[in-house]
C-alpha cells in the first residue's frame, strides 16, 4: 500500500444519490406468476373459452350420466332395439321418437306398411301416427308376401346348356266321366311378341314312357289361353282313368334363355271331395301367393326344374310415420289374470275392484299396478266368486317400467340407450386419456429432461432408444399388447403409454436444448447450482407451457387411437367403450342413420374443442406472444 | 453433410432390424393358430412351414418337443409328426429365409398357402394409387388456401378458412366418413356407398375413388392449410420482407420471390414425408369402405388370425414410416443447417 503512487480513502468517496430524491417507484401493480397470466391471456382468447365451457360440459355430462341415467346398458333387450330419438312429446313432430319411412311395401290385407321386424298388426295399427299409400300399382319382378298377381316364369338355365325346363304339377287322379276341364292363361297380351318366349308344350303325363303323354298343345310359339277339355280327350283315346301330371316344358334351344309366362291354371271338374282339394292346390290365378305358399308350406304343388321367377308381381308403396315408442312400449293384448294373481293386487293396495259391479268400478290405484283397465271378468257360476279377469295394460309395465320410457338418442340393436352408452363410452376414454397423458406427462418430462440437459453420450443412447420405439407404428405395438395381454382396459393402458411418453420427451429435449446454452443458465451454473436445481428450477419452468399443452392435446388423441382400434375389431372389453359402439353401429348407418350420427356429433364436438381449449392454451402458454394481441 | 446422411440412413437400416425382430419374436410367442381347411392343404401348410424351418417333421411321436401341432393321415404306411421349432431358431430361419430367398412367409387361413409377398403385391396397388391420387388433390388444394389465408390474414376469409380447417382437422377420419357415406351415397345417392369391384364398369370404378379420395386429402388439405398459413405468416412479418419492399419490389414481387420461397422451406419436407407416409394406408377408410388395399388386409389377417400375413404387414408399416423420418429428417438437415443433431451440453 505504501509503495503505491495513490492511495485512496473511503473519506474521498461520495454516494452519488446522497441527499438526493430517488424518483423510481415502487411497483404498484401486484406481481403476476407465470401460470395466472397465462390464465389471463387464456381468458381473452374468445374461441378457447367457449371450446373450454363445451368440453366442461361434456365431462360434466360423461361423470353424470352415467350414473344418474337409470336406462339399460347392459342386459340385452331385443324387444327395445332400434327405438328412434325421443326428446319431446309424441305428437311435437320433431325429435318425437317417430320414425319416418318412404317407399316401404305395404301390407294391403291388414292396411299396415310392412316393418321388417315382427309386431303385431294391432300394435302396428296403434301407433301409426300417418300413412300415405301410393295408389300407383307398382311392378316388381319377385314374390313380395305382400305382393298379388303376376306371371310365373319358367326358363332354361343358360349355366346348364341344352337343358329343358319343365314346371310340373302334383299328379292328379283323372276320370273320363269327371268332366275334368283345364283352362290355362299364357303371359300378358304385352309379352306376346318378346322375342325370349321359348318353344314350349303342354302335356299330361301319367308315364315315363312317350305314349303315356297326353299333348294339350304341341311345340310352338302359340301363347293364347288354352281351353281343354280332359275328359273329353281321354273318352276319345279310350281311357277310363288315369293319375297324370300336368307338365310344362320349355324347350332350349341355343345357350340363350328361353322362358315362358303362365298366368294361371284352372282345373275344374270332379265331383268326390278329396278329388276337390287337389284341384284347388293345383290351380292358381295368382302366381305370387302360388310362389309364396310354395316356399313356405309344401314345395309340392308345383315343381320346377330350370329357374322359376315371378314376373311383374303387383305390390302397392306407402309412406308413414310411426311412433316407435308405442309400438315397444304401448297398448298390450288383452290378457288374462287368474283371481288369485288379481286378489293379490287388489290386497296390496296397487288398485281396488268390485266384482259384484263389474270392469267399470276397477280403479287404480299404484303406478306398480300392471294393468290398466279390466275388459271383462268371468265368476264362477256356482260360488259365485270371481275366477279370472280379462285386462288391458300397457307393454312398458310388464317391462318393468312406471311410465313411458324416453330415450334421448334412441336405443341400438341391443335395446341400449344410446345417450348413456355414449357418455359412458367417453367416461371409459376420458379417463383412459386422463391416466395415459399423467403418465406420459410425468416419465416424458423425466426422461426428456435427462436426455436434454446431459446430451452427449446419455443423449445419444436414449435417443437411439426413442427412435426405435417411435419407430414401430402405434397401430403395432397396440395389436401386439392387445393380442399377447387381451383386450381389457389395463393393457390400453400399457400400450398408449408405451407409445404416448416419447412425444412429451421430445419435446421437452427440444426445450432443453434451447434454454440450457442461455445466459442466466450459465449464470446460475457460475454460482455453483446443482443439475437438478438447474434442471428443476431454471430451465423446466420455461417449457412447462408447450409441454401441459401436448400432455392436454394428448387426451383427445388417445381417445382418438381407442375408437380406431374398435374399427380394426381390437375395441376395448369389459368397459363401455365409445368406439366399440361407434363401429357396432356403423353397419345401421344407412337405415337407422341416427346410431351413428349422434356418437359422431358427440365426438366431433369433443376433439373440436379439445383442439380449442389446446390451441388457446398453447398461445397462452407462449410467452413470446405476449402484448401481441 | 455426406458423412451425416450415411449415419442417418445406416441408423435407419438398424432401427428396422431392430424392430422387425423384436415383432417377428413376439408374433411368433403367440398361441400356434391351427390353418384351416382340409388334410392336403394342412399338409401343403406343414411341409412348406418345414422347408422354412419353423417346424419340425418327424415320422414318430416325439413328445419332448412340447405340443403335437399337426399328425398327417397315413400314406404309405407313413405319418408325420409336426411339432414347433423354439422360437429363437425360428427367428434365425426367417433371417436366413429372408437374406437368402426373400422369402416372407405363407399365409394360413386367410388365402391358405399363398405366399405372404404375393398377397401384399396383389393389394398394395391399390393402396398406392388411392394415396397418390389423394396427394395430388390435397397438396395444391392446401397449399394455395393456406396461401390465401395468408394474403388475406385477419380478414373474413381469413377467419373462414381458418375456422372450418379447425373444425375439419378435429374430426376423426371415421365421423367424416360415416358422414359423407351418409348424404354421398344413402341420402343423395350419387356414389357407390362400397368400393366397386374390378369387373366393374369404367364410369363405376372413377366414381368409386371420390369418397376415398375425398376422405384421405380431405385431412391433409387441412393440415397443409394451416401449415402453410403459420409459415407464410411468419416470414410476412420478417424483416427482409420489409425491405424486399422498401426497395420498391410491388407486393406480389415480393410474396412470390421472397415470402413463399422461404415459407416453403418446411412444408416441402413435409410433402415428401407425408407421400411416403401414407403409402401404408388408411386402415379405417379401407376397412369402412371395402377398399381391397393393405391397410384392409391388417383387418382380414387380424380376424383371420393370419399371423404371418399381418407380420408381413406390420413390416411394410414399419419400413414405411421409418423410411418418412428419414426423408423428413434429411430434407430438414439440408434445408435448415442450423439444426444440429446431438450437440453437447
Amino acid at each position: 500500500m505504501e509503495n503505491h503512487p495513490y492511495s485512496f480513502q473511503k473519506d474521498d468517496f461520495v454516494l452519488v444519490q446522497q441527499n438526493k430524491r430517488i424518483m423510481d417507484k415502487k411497483l404498484e401493480t401486484k406481481p403476476t406468476t407465470f401460470f395466472r397470466d397465462a390464465f389471463c391471456r387464456f381468458c381473452k382468447n374468445k374461441s378457447s373459452v367457449a371450446g373450454a365451457i363445451i368440453l366442461a360440459i361434456l365431462i360434466l355430462l360423461a361423470i353424470i350420466v352415467p350414473v344418474v341415467s337409470p336406462h339399460n346398458i347392459t342386459n340385452v333387450r331385443t324387444s327395445e332395439k332400434f327405438l328412434a330419438p325421443k326428446m319431446f312429446e309424441a305428437g311435437t313432430g320433431f325429435w318425437d321418437g317417430t320414425r319416418k319411412k318412404e317407399h316401404v311395401v305395404y301390407d294391403a290385407v291388414n292396411g299396415v306398411p310392412a316393418l321388417s321386424d315382427k309386431y303385431t298388426v294391432e300394435a302396428i295399427k296403434q301407433s301409426l301416427v300417418s300413412l300415405t299409400v301410393d295408389p300407383e300399382v307398382s311392378m316388381i319382378d319377385a314374390a313380395s308376401p305382400y305382393g298379388t298377381g303376376g306371371l310365373i316364369v319358367v326358363a332354361t338355365d343358360t349355366a346348364l346348356e341344352n337343358k329343358d325346363a319343365y314346371m310340373v304339377s302334383k299328379p292328379i287322379a283323372f276320370t273320363n266321366k269327371g268332366g275334368y276341364q283345364l283352362e290355362i292363361v299364357l303371359g300378358d297380351e304385352e309379352h306376346v311378341n318378346d322375342s325370349l318366349l321359348g318353344e314350349y308344350c303342354v302335356y299330361l303325363k301319367s308315364g315315363e314312357r312317350a305314349e303315356d303323354r297326353m299333348m294339350i298343345r304341341d311345340f310352338g310359339r302359340d301363347y293364347s289361353p288354352i281351353s281343354f277339355d280332359i275328359s273329353g280327350a281321354m273318352k276319345d283315346a279310350g281311357i277310363s282313368s288315369m293319375t297324370a301330371q300336368i307338365v310344362f316344358e320349355v324347350h332350349s334351344t341355343t345357350d340363350v334363355l328361353r322362358y315362358i309366362l303362365v298366368k294361371s291354371v284352372q282345373l275344374s271338374g270332379g265331383s268326390r271331395a278329396k278329388n276337390l282339394d287337389v284341384l284347388e292346390e293345383v290351380s292358381f290365378d295368382n302366381p305370387t301367393v302360388m310362389i309364396n305358399n310354395a316356399d313356405t308350406t309344401s314345395m309340392g304343388y308345383w315343381a320346377c326344374s330350370g329357374r322359376k321367377g315371378i314376373h311383374n308381381s303387383e305390390i302397392y308403396y306407402c309412406d308413414y310415420i310411426l311412433d316407435t315408442y308405442k309400438l315397444v312400449y304401448g297398448d298390450a293384448d288383452l290378457i288374462t289374470y287368474s283371481a288369485t294373481e288379481f286378489n293379490g293386487w287388489v290386497d296390496k293396495g296397487w288398485c281396488s275392484y268390485d266384482y259384484k259391479i263389474g270392469p267399470e268400478s276397477f280403479v287404480r290405484l299404484s303406478d306398480e299396478c300392471p294393468i290398466d283397465s279390466v275388459e271383462s271378468q268371468t265368476v264362477m257360476t256356482v260360488t259365485k266368486k270371481l275366477s279370472s279377469v280379462t285386462a288391458r295394460g300397457y307393454n312398458y309395465r310388464k317391462m318393468g317400467y312406471d311410465r313411458m320410457p324416453k330415450f334421448i338418442l334412441g336405443t341400438d340393436s341391443s335395446g341400449f340407450d344410446l345417450f348413456k352408452r355414449a357418455f359412458a363410452g367417453l367416461r371409459t376414454s376420458l379417463i383412459l386419456g386422463v391416466c395415459t397423458a399423467a403418465f406420459c406427462f410425468v416419465f416424458g418430462l423425466i426422461w426428456g429432461s435427462i436426455s436434454g440437459y446431459f446430451g452427449g453420450n446419455v443423449d445419444l443412447l436414449m435417443e437411439r432408444f426413442c427412435e426405435i420405439l417411435s419407430g414401430v407404428p402405434w397401430i403395432v405395438i397396440m395389436t401386439l399388447c392387445i393380442l399377447h395381454l387381451g383386450n381389457n382396459f389395463l393393457t390400453f393402458f400399457l400400450a398408449l403409454c408405451m407409445t404416448g411418453w416419447m412425444g412429451t420427451a421430445a419435446r421437452t429435449r427440444t426445450q432443453f436444448y434451447r434454454f440450457k446454452g442461455r445466459e442466466y443458465v450459465l449464470a446460475s451454473r457460475t454460482l455453483g447450482s446443482s443439475d437438478m436445481r438447474l434442471i428443476f428450477k431454471h430451465i423446466l419452468p420455461n417449457s412447462m407451457g408447450t409441454i401441459i399443452t401436448s400432455s392436454v392435446l394428448m387426451i383427445p388423441s388417445v381417445i382418438f387411437s381407442e375408437a380406431t382400434l374398435a374399427y380394426l375389431n381390437l375395441g376395448l372389453q369389459g368397459q363401455q367403450s365409445f368406439g366399440v359402439m361407434m363401429s357396432a353401429n356403423q353397419q345401421y348407418l344407412s337405415i337407422y342413420p341416427n346410431l351413428v350420427i349422434f356418437p359422431a356429433v358427440i365426438i366431433a364436438l369433443m376433439m373440436i374443442s379439445f383442439n380449442l381449449f389446446g390451441n388457446g392454451l398453447r398461445d397462452a402458454f407462449n410467452p413470446s406472444l405476449k402484448g401481441s394481441e | 453433410m455426406g458423412k451425416y446422411v450415411l449415419k442417418r440412413i445406416g441408423l435407419a437400416f438398424v432401427t428396422a432390424f431392430i424392430i422387425l425382430s423384436l415383432t417377428f419374436v413376439l408374433i411368433k410367442l403367440l398361441p400356434f393358430q391351427r390353418p384351416i381347411g382340409g388334410d392336403a392343404q394342412q399338409i401343403a401348410y406343414f411341409d412348406k412351414q418345414y422347408g422354412l424351418g419353423y417346424v419340425y417333421r418327424f415320422e414318430k411321436e416325439m413328445s419332448q418337443y412340447g405340443e403335437l401341432l399337426y399328425k398327417s393321415p397315413v400314406d404309405h404306411g407313413r405319418a408325420y409328426y409336426y411339432y414347433q421349432v423354439p422360437v429363437l431358431e425360428q427367428y434365425g430361419n426367417w433371417l436366413n429365409n429372408i437374406i437368402t430367398r426373400w422369402d416372407w412367409g405363407y399365409s394360413k387361413s386367410y388365402q391358405p398357402n399363398v405366399a405372404a409377398s404375393v398377397i401384399i403385391m396383389s393389394r398394395i396397388g391399390y393402396s398406392i394409387r388411392l394415396n397418390i391420387i389423394s396427394v395430388i388433390f390435397s397438396v395444391p388444394i392446401g397449399i394455395l388456401l393456406g396461401i390465401w389465408a395468408a394474403l388475406k390474414k385477419n380478414t373474413l376469409t381469413d377467419h373462414t378458412i381458418s375456422t372450418m380447417v379447425m373444425v375439419f382437422i378435429s374430426i376423426p377420419s371415421f365421423v367424416l366418413i360415416s358422414f359423407v357415406l351418409r348424404i354421398f351415397c344413402y341420402t343423395l345417392d350419387w356414389l357407390p356407398s362400397t368400393w366397386p369391384p374390378d369387373t366393374a364398369p369404367t364410369a363405376a370404378r372413377i366414381k368409386g375413388y371420390i369418397i376415398p379420395v375425398f376422405c384421405l386429402s380431405f385431412g391433409s388439405i387441412c393440415g397443409y392449410c394451416r401449415f402453410t398459413r403459420a409459415e407464410l405468416c411468419e416470414v410476412m412479418e420478417s424483416d427482409y420482407l420489409l425491405l424486399a419492399r422498401t426497395k420498391g419490389l410491388t407486393r406480389r414481387q415480393a410474396i412470390i420471390r421472397h415470402a413463399l420461397k422461404n415459407a416453403m422451406v418446411p412444408i416441402f419436407p413435409s410433402i415428401l414425408a407425408e407421400f411416403i407416409g401414407i403409402l401404408g394406408g388408411s386402415m379405417i377408410l379401407e376397412s369402412l369402405y371395402g377398399i381391397p388395399g393393405i391397410g384392409k388386409l391388417f383387418v382380414l389377417s387380424l380376424n383371420y388370425k393370419d399371423y404371418d400375413i399381418l407380420f408381413v404387414d406390420m413390416a411394410i408399416f414399419t419400413t414405411i414410416s421409418l423410411l418418412a423420418g428419414v426423408v423428413l429428417d434429411l430434407s430438414y438437415g439440408f434445408i435448415d443447417p442450423r439444426i444440429r443433431m446431438g450437440a453437447k451440453k
